[in-house]
């Protein structure tokens, strides 16, 4: 078991108000598998991704991601975990401007202490995987959305992480441009990869194996992707 | 551990880059400060070499007596009593006379006195009142290391003759003499004719202050004859050798002591003063001088180090959300601490060495164009850049800490 949440609440407090993202979660993913959670806005799904990415901890439950246990680790425990176990790709895809494509890709292998060269060996071999070896040298201004959208997915894959963890990884991508970064998803997980794609699009949910449904911090449907997607199944 | 420093480097090289307007701007007060102290130590320190170097050629040999005391004291614990000092007898060409007779160790004396703010005269033309007049004895060019470069310098007959002769620093030789040979020809002091017998070898200012070419040589009995027979001199006494000098300078103070009648509890009413505790003095007052430079240059840094701050703030804000994207990926906080600090550290050093180029080169300048004694102590040039890269590495924590608190997921949300 890659992923397992058991009983998870997040609660903040916002203005005097205590706000519950999170009501109790409880979801375990296997190795391997392609996983939508898929919700409307305000229904906790980001929250979710937050935790699950170990970008925040839980105030109630455990989480424990490759079998230790996470939920009460401290920030930079926090920071070396996302380095080694987590490739993130978020929908504006977060790279920096100022870096070239290789650079940017590079990136969390620096914060892994690797050596330059390692660095950029697996660097070029994980932008050859998103077929943009041709423009590595160009600063993510000088790229398509599409394009941009593949640096990052190549910046997950560098690391050689255990999850890819995909936060609406087509919703600033025309329908076309998303299609091609859903088919590379198709691919990286027919090699193997586990995927957690965060969405609140049906559609894009019914294309992954599994999906989790959210409402008001809770699950509300766990099962195939394209029941849950329009289904609605209860589990 | 130096991989991530090498990388910080890189990423900070990369934001002046990015920005080279800003970061000029905000490297000025750094460089200003260095520059300033740099040239100030080049200038002081020159000045001290070269008048070490000046007393040393005096010859080791020689110490002084005055009625006044030497120069400044710091931080001693004596306070001078100005007014008792005023009361002393004065030193006269009688004392001069003594001191070479009875005491067996001293090898020769000289003696000078001088008058300030003087106007020499000719029948066509006069100099402005600035003129610096010394009476002094046949020995002065021997211990003082003034060179006759056009004529003579009179000898021991013509002083005690009390003969009206002078010789001319060369600003006074130019500008009473323009289009003559000055040699033969007669200036006047205080209305009295002095005949001219020599042209000073030109000298130069000291620091612009003292202008040692604006000068007229006298001898001594003719001096002390224009401008009062009650006027103190200062003689200057040559042991025979350096064996012989704390003798001499024991047998001269006995002298002293004897012909003044000094009762064996009263204190010496004369100051006997060697060139080592001039040299002394000068250094004394050139650190002085050092410490506040460096004063000064703290508070410069101190400006600067509040631009780094406010830069570094600026920053830290524009790219909250690199930092989020960096935390994201597995930035520990001090990794992007030590991004920051090393920015900052790395902005204030290269503001040290742009401060030390330029002090280095205005002392070039000065010492090429205007002809000053400069020399940078090694010890200041590495000072000015720890304390510059210091004040960098200060002022750049608190924006630098402020980035590494920030939370990942909030930072990555910020425009």
């Amino acid at each position: 078991m890659l992923i397992e949440l058991d009983d998870i609440a997040r609660e903040y407090v916002v203005g005097g108000e205590l706000v519950r993202a999170l009501a109790g979660v409880t979801v375990h993913i296997e190795k391997g598998e392609w996983v939508a959670i898929i919700g409307q806005s305000g229904s906790g799904k980001s929250t979710l991704m937050n935790v699950i990415g170990c970008l925040d901890t839980p105030t109630r439950g455990t989480y424990r991601l490759n079998g230790h246990d996470v939920s009460r680790l401290s920030d930079d425990a926090l920071a070396d975990i996302r380095n080694r176990e987590i490739g993130f790709i978020f929908q504006n895809f977060q790279l920096l401007p100022r870096e070239t494509a290789l650079a940017n890709v590079e990136l969390p292998l620096v914060y892994r202490g690797e050596k330059a060269k390692v660095r950029r060996a697996r660097a070029i071999e994980a932008l050859q995987k998103v077929k943009l070896d041709n423009r590595m040298l160009h600063k993510p201004t000088e790229l398509s959305g599409g394009q941009r959208q593949r640096v990052a997915i190549a910046r997950a894959l560098a690391a050689e992480p255990s999850l890819l963890l995909a936060d609406e990884p087509t919703g600033n991508l025309d329908s076309a441009t998303g299609e091609e970064i859903v088919k590379l998803f198709e691919e990286l997980h027919q090699q193997g990869h586990t995927i957690v794609l965060v969405t609140h699009e049906p559609k894009l949910a019914a294309r992954c194996p599994r999906a989790v449904r959210l409402s008001d911090g809770l699950v509300v449907g766990d099962g195939p992707g394209e029941q849950v997607a329009f289904g609605g199944l209860r589990p | 551990m130096l991989r991530a420093f090498f990388d910080n480097l890189r990423l900070a090289a990369g934001t002046f880059i990015a920005h080279p307007l800003r970061t000029a701007l905000t490297l000025l007060g750094i460089v200003i400060g260095v520059a300033t102290v740099m040239t100030m130590m080049a200038l002081l320190e020159g000045l001290r070499l070269k008048v070490n170097k000046d007393l040393s050629q005096l010859g080791a040999n020689v110490f002084r007596v005055d009625k006044w005391p030497q120069g400044f004291r710091f931080g001693g614990g004596d306070r001078l009593n100005w007014n008792k000092i005023a009361a002393r007898p004065v030193l006269t060409l009688d004392d001069r006379r003594a001191i070479l007779e009875h005491c067996p160790s001293v090898k020769r004396t000289s003696a000078s006195s001088w008058q300030p703010g003087q106007r020499v005269r000719t029948a066509m033309t006069e100099t402005q009142p600035g003129v610096f007049i010394l009476g002094t004895t046949v020995e002065y060019p021997e211990t003082s290391g003034v060179v006759v470069a056009n004529g003579r310098y009179f000898n021991e007959q013509e002083d005690l003759d009390g003969r009206q002769l002078a010789v001319l620093g060369p600003d006074v030789a130019d500008k009473l003499f323009p289009s003559l040979d000055p040699i033969g020809q007669e200036v006047r002091l205080r209305g009295r004719p002095f005949t001219v017998i020599g042209v000073l070898e030109r000298r130069g200012k000291v620091l612009g202050l003292f202008n040692l070419d604006n000068v007229v040589l006298t001898p001594m009995t003719g001096f002390l004859a224009l401008y009062g027979k009650r006027r103190t001199v200062s003689i200057s006494v040559e042991a025979h050798d350096l064996e012989r000098f704390e003798p001499a300078m024991e047998e001269v103070t006995r002298l002293m002591r004897q012909r003044r009648r000094l009762a064996p509890d009263e204190d010496n009413n004369f100051e006997v003063s060697t060139n080592e505790s001039m040299a002394k003095t000068l250094n004394d007052l050139s650190q002085v001088i050092t410490a506040a430079t460096f004063g000064v240059c703290l508070l410069s840094l101190l400006v600067g180090g509040i631009g780094i701050l406010n830069i570094m703030l600026v920053s830290v804000s524009e790219r909250t959300r690199e930092i989020g994207v960096r935390k994201a990926l597995g930035a520990r906080r001090s990794r992007i601490l030590a991004q920051f600090a090393t920015e900052a550290f790395a902005l204030s050093l290269v503001g040290g060495l742009v401060g030390l180029a330029i002090g280095l080169g205005l002392a070039g300048l000065g010492r090429w164009a205007l002809g000053l004694y400069t020399a940078v102590p090694i010890w200041a040039a590495v000072l000015s850049l720890v304390m510059s890269s210091g004040v960098g590495l200060v002022f750049g924590i608190y924006p630098a800490a402020r980035a590494a608190r920030l939370d990942p997921v909030d930072a990555m949300r910020a425009e």
